[in-house]
């Protein structure tokens, strides 16, 4: 299979974990709940060992300086393996703030767009997750959010 | 702490988080959407979240039980919600495109969204009302009942201001009326005109309706002619509001600078 074909199959493999996060019922089903929390970010963590053992090595590449990371992205190989990290980690933080948010009664409206953020933009999603604890901790109201 | 004030309370939390955010992205940002700076769109409309959300969540908290059960109640906060994060995130996403949301009109596409922002901003508005009318009713509330009738006249008032001066605003082609020479100067913080008609202000009066009141009421509460000092009020706000929104009608700035 192609870089590109794999790049494809990784892609198209996260879509429905995020529709279970973002739609579906939750806590009610346990093995509803482990496709995103786990089985699709083990498929993809096992992807990306296999791709990162044998493209890790290319030439100048490394964790050093912006010029080893792009070496080290350089190949679509490469590239391909950084981003199936994206999909495997940003899924598996989905599913973590998902179960944090339901613990605080956070109404789905909510997260929904909250989740939709960490799927596009990973940290940002988390930021405001996080940031928006924070205030409300500090304004003595910790337990809406 | 109720499930309705509660989700206010994170919506707080979350305007105040975009608050942060827009700040942080400040720290990287160059570039302006006319002649201002990207973040600032954003920012702006994520503080006047946070007075929206705060001042919501401070009422609902102390409704009865019975009012807060109330389905229509949880049906407006979800549909806040959805408008919130609608507003928001169309408007950021716009601006770090370097893109207009109010107002543009480029393609369908923005059309729709632009569309949406309106059927949104409304919904903010009936809403507060709509928690206005449950607390002016709510004879149970944990409110004093004159702080209650300035709840109740102020949330409703803001919606029927803001209705008529967003209104106008989006009825015309910008938040100008007349147009500001390059440079031109404008009110410090608030970035209105201070050249030309700017609708703005009046939009900003008729929004916080809602928190002038209420803090009137509030000053006011107890004494014998109080709710007179209410209507009298709201009826004074309201001609401010009126008279500020003929003004920019007339193409003429709040203040010249």
């Amino acid at each position: 299979m192609s870089a590109e074909d794999l790049f494809g199959l990784a892609s198209a493999a996260v879509l429905p974990g995020w529709l279970i996060l973002m739609l579906a019922p939750r806590g009610k089903w346990r093995w509803l709940d482990r496709i995103p929390a786990l089985v699709i970010p083990f498929g993809l963590s096992a992807l990306y060992t296999g791709l990162i053992l044998a493209h890790f090595s290319a030439a100048g590449g490394g964790f050093g300086s912006i010029a080893q990371v792009r070496a080290l992205f350089a190949s679509d190989w490469g590239l391909l393996a950084g981003w199936v990290h994206y999909l495997a980690f940003d899924l598996m933080i989905g599913a973590l703030m998902a179960t944090q948010m339901d613990r605080v009664g956070l109404a789905r409206i909510s997260q929904a767009p909250l989740l939709a953020l960490i799927f596009l933009f990973g940290p940002l999603g988390v930021f405001l997750i996080w940031a928006a604890q924070g205030a409300l901790r500090m304004m003595g109201k910790g337990d809406a959010a | 702490m109720n499930t309705v004030a509660k989700q206010y309370w994170a919506l707080t939390g979350f305007a105040m988080a975009m608050m942060a955010a827009g700040l942080i992205w400040a720290a990287f940002e160059a570039r302006q959407f006319q002649e201002t700076l990207v973040w600032i769109k954003p920012f702006k409309f994520a503080l006047s979240f946070v007075v929206l959300f705060a001042t919501l969540a401070w009422v609902t908290a102390r409704l009865s039980a019975a009012a807060q059960s109330a389905r229509a109640l949880k049906w407006t906060v979800a549909i806040m919600a959805a408008a919130f994060w609608f507003e928001m995130i169309y408007i950021a996403a716009q601006a770090a495109q370097g893109l207009g949301s109010h107002y543009n009109l480029g393609d369908w596409y923005h059309q729709i969204m632009y569309g949406l922002m309106g059927l949104g901003a409304v919904s903010l508005v009936v809403g507060t009302a709509l928690v206005g009318w449950v607390a002016l009713r709510d004879t149970d509330a944990r409110l004093g009942s004159d702080l209650r009738f300035g709840v109740g006249v102020g949330f409703i008032l803001s919606c029927v201001l803001t209705l008529i001066t967003a209104g106008a605003l989006s009825s015309m082609a910008g938040h100008f009326v007349g147009t500001p020479p390059a440079g031109a100067a404008v009110i410090p913080l608030f970035g209105w005109s201070a050249a030309v008609g700017d609708l703005r202000p009046a939009h900003f009066l008729a929004l916080h309706a809602m928190q002038a009141i209420p803090l009137l009421a509030w000053i006011v509460q107890g004494r014998s002619m109080a709710r007179g000092w209410i209507i009298g009020g709201a009826a004074a706000y309201t001609a401010l509001t009126m008279a500020l929104f003929v003004q920019a009608l007339m193409g003429l700035p709040m203040v010249r600078l």
